[in-house]
């Protein structure tokens, strides 16, 4: 039995694998990817990528189907640990699948301002603002200034 | 479009293109500068949206294989283990560039005298002092003044601050009793000449949104425009022609609207860098010049040089917010800079200091190198990288080779048509073991530096940054294609003035040394105009 849908414009089964990618922290702090709704983001990046693109499409059409096999509901009605174990099941044919599909999730899930808040980064553009830096060690300034190179006006 | 015959057309609007054309306007002769790309715009840059990370490897990448933007055409790198990277715009790449801005030393000029391997250049550090120090000036350099390796030269402003990243890894360095100084950085640290100082916006190498880092569409353009220079933008060199009597006449090139167009000139000055130049030098074919234009050495594209780089990060428990100031400008090192044969490796290299990364970079390193997983433990993983990473680049002196070569690929074309480039390059065995030293003391300064674990890549496939010596010069036409200050040996109205008239490749950045060679062009071209095709 094959899937007739598209798992990367399926809402259901793309929150469920994307929770499964970047799960919820224990503490409840990092939310999980799929409760974000990136799904759609990392689809359309997905298809707008011609090169590597079909890695991913390719993969989570095999995660769809192997799914399918086991439970007729599909990759939503699997378990935690069934849903897990029909991912690991497809990484022998599609072994690049999970670097490519956090190629396109982690740029979407760590630019997010929620994420960016639970990090402890400001969730804002860098520009205009900008951010301040720690000033020169005073230690190693003064070690520098020992053994500097004396210029013409001071020799 | 107007296409009256000027005195100097420059091709190419990057760093040499844009220093050469600010001095030579003093001749008060009609100057045009024909570019590939656009004026850009800082208010596009990524570090304007939320989604900067990603922005730096789409549009701002800086593999124009992976932008593709229209003004970019491809490069044939599959025989290369390292990738070319350029930028297509007025500014060229110093719009991506991280400015960090060493000088060659005196040393490097002269490599076979110290050393035994390649050649000496025609042309030595005393004579390029001036213009280092005139492009200093011009493009707002940062830095602390007597660094013991170099001759000593003032900075015009102080330098930018180490930061929590550039302090603990200097650290290393001092413990270990290593040579290291605060880079010269070619980033405002104050407000100069009408720029904004910098505001540790981070990601240098995707554009600098507030106009603090120095790209020549921001320093010497403007100023050049002034005196008159002007700027054609969308304009493709197809090739160079020629008179009957074989000096140059000026070029044919594709207008934005993809029309052929026919550009006169007294001089032709080439501006497109190690892999640009010797594309449309070899493009410039003709019955007189079978081989391409210029190319009676047959040296055009030989002797491709990179700079090889290493990456050696440590990952440290104290939080050292690396995302924050500009990447790449904390210090360098010249610890194994000269010559020591007990070392295994003739030559040397220096290190630069870098930050970190921002979040989403990270993840996507920590997923590369297998430190940051999915699924279970990513959070965890992650947490012990984001704001935690400090490190070095090892920048090693590549020596020339014949063998390394920019030629034109028989199949691979850019949107006009025009054949594209293919690069051929092998890491020599003399880098390899340079490389091996820079990651193995590297390594050694990092955990002297306190870092609880630490990371290594013995080479960087995306760091092809620095593209030299495919249009050497020297003395000697059948050894070089351009004499000691840039003339073509075959054709008396043609200069050569980027990274491809370098005769070695030094073991630091090459664009303080660049654009000073593109200085001291133009002031011999001032000095000598009754005699200039003698």
């Amino acid at each position: 039995m094959t899937t007739t849908t598209n798992p990367l414009r399926d809402a259901a089964f793309m929150q469920v694998f994307l929770d499964l990618v970047i799960p919820p922290s224990a503490d409840g702090v990092m939310p999980g990817a799929g409760s974000l709704e990136l799904g759609e983001s990392v689809a359309a990046s997905v298809e707008a990528d011609v090169r590597f693109g079909h890695v991913v499409s390719d993969g989570l059409l095999a995660i769809a189907d192997a799914a399918i096999a086991a439970n007729p509901g599909g990759f939503t009605a699997l378990s935690p640990a069934a849903r897990l174990e029909a991912v690991q099941g497809v990484l022998g044919a599609h072994p690049l699948l999970m670097n490519s599909v956090a190629r396109y999730l982690y740029t979407a899930y760590y630019q997010d301002p929620r994420v960016l808040a639970a990090i402890g980064e400001p969730a804002r553009a860098p520009f205009p603002e900008g951010f301040e830096i720690e000033p020169t060690d005073e230690r190693l300034l003064a070690a520098l200034h020992a053994r500097r190179r004396q210029g013409p006006a001071a020799t | 479009m107007s296409n009256e015959p000027v005195g100097v057309l420059v091709i190419g609007a990057g760093a040499s293109g844009a220093a050469f054309a600010w001095s030579i306007a003093d001749t008060g002769a009609s100057v045009l500068c024909l570019e590939q790309g656009p004026w850009m715009h800082q208010k596009d840059y990524p570090t304007n949206h939320m989604d900067w990370e990603s922005r730096a490897m789409g549009p701002f990448a800086s593999n124009p294989n992976v932008r593709g933007l229209a003004q970019d055409y491809p490069v044939n790198d599959a025989a290369s283990p390292i990738q070319p990277l350029m930028f297509n715009a007025v500014g060229g790449s110093t719009i991506l560039w991280a400015a960090h801005f060493p000088r060659f030393t005196p040393g490097d000029f002269r490599v076979k005298t110290d050393d035994g391997v390649a050649d000496d250049w025609p042309i030595d550090y005393q004579t390029l002092e001036p213009f280092f120090a005139i492009n200093d000036r011009m493009m707002g350099v940062s830095g602390l003044a007597g660094d013991p390796a170099y001759p000593f030269h003032q900075p015009p402003m102080p330098p930018i601050p180490l930061g929590a990243t550039g302090n603990i890894v200097a650290s290393g360095f001092e413990k270990l009793g290593w040579h290291w100084w605060p880079s010269d950085s070619a980033i405002a640290s104050r407000e100069y000449e009408g720029r904004s100082p910098c505001i540790n916006l981070g990601p240098c190498t995707t554009a600098c949104s507030q106009g603090a880092k120095a790209s020549t569409d921001i320093t010497y353009w403007p100023v050049a425009q002034r005196k008159g220079v002007q700027i054609r933008t969308g304009c493709r060199v197809k090739e160079i022609t020629l008179r009957p009597d074989g000096m140059a006449d000026g070029v044919l090139y594709y207008d934005q609207d993809g029309v052929l167009q026919e550009q006169k000139a007294e001089i032709v000055v080439l501006a497109c860098n190690g892999i640009g130049t010797p594309r449309l030098l070899l493009n410039s074919k003709s019955d007189r010049y079978p081989d391409g234009l210029a190319n009676s050495s047959g040296l055009v594209g030989k002797n491709l040089m990179f700079h090889p780089y290493s990456l050696i990060r440590g990952i440290f428990d104290e939080p050292l917010n690396g995302r924050r100031g500009p990447g790449g400008c904390t210090f360098w090192s010249h610890e194994f800079y000269k010559t020591d044969r007990s070392r295994g490796f003739v030559r040397g290299y220096s290190y630069e200091g870098t930050r970190g990364a921002g979040p989403a970079q990270t993840a996507l390193w920590g997923m590369a190198t297998g430190m940051v997983p999915w699924g279970e433990g990513h959070h965890d993983a992650h947490k012990r990288l984001n704001g935690h990473i400090a490190g070095m680049v090892g920048i090693t002196e590549d020596l020339p080779d014949e063998a390394n070569t920019v030629t034109l690929d028989p199949v691979l074309t850019d949107s006009n048509g025009i054949p594209a480039p293919k690069v051929t390059y092998t890491l020599s065995e003399n880098s390899q073991k340079m490389l091996a030293h820079s990651v193995e003391r590297g390594t050694e300064a990092l955990m002297a530096a306190g870092a609880i674990e630490t990371w290594s890549d013995p080479l960087i496939k995306t760091a092809g940054w620095h593209l030299m010596g495919t249009a050497r010069m020297g003395a000697d036409p059948a050894r070089s294609v351009v004499n000691e200050w840039g003339r073509s040996h075959d054709v008396k109205n043609l200069f050569i003035i980027d990274g491809s008239i370098f005769v070695t490749a030094g073991g630091v950045n090459p664009t303080s040394t660049i654009q000073a060679l593109a200085l001291y062009v133009a002031d011999r071209i001032k000095k000598n105009m009754g005699s200039l095709f003698d």
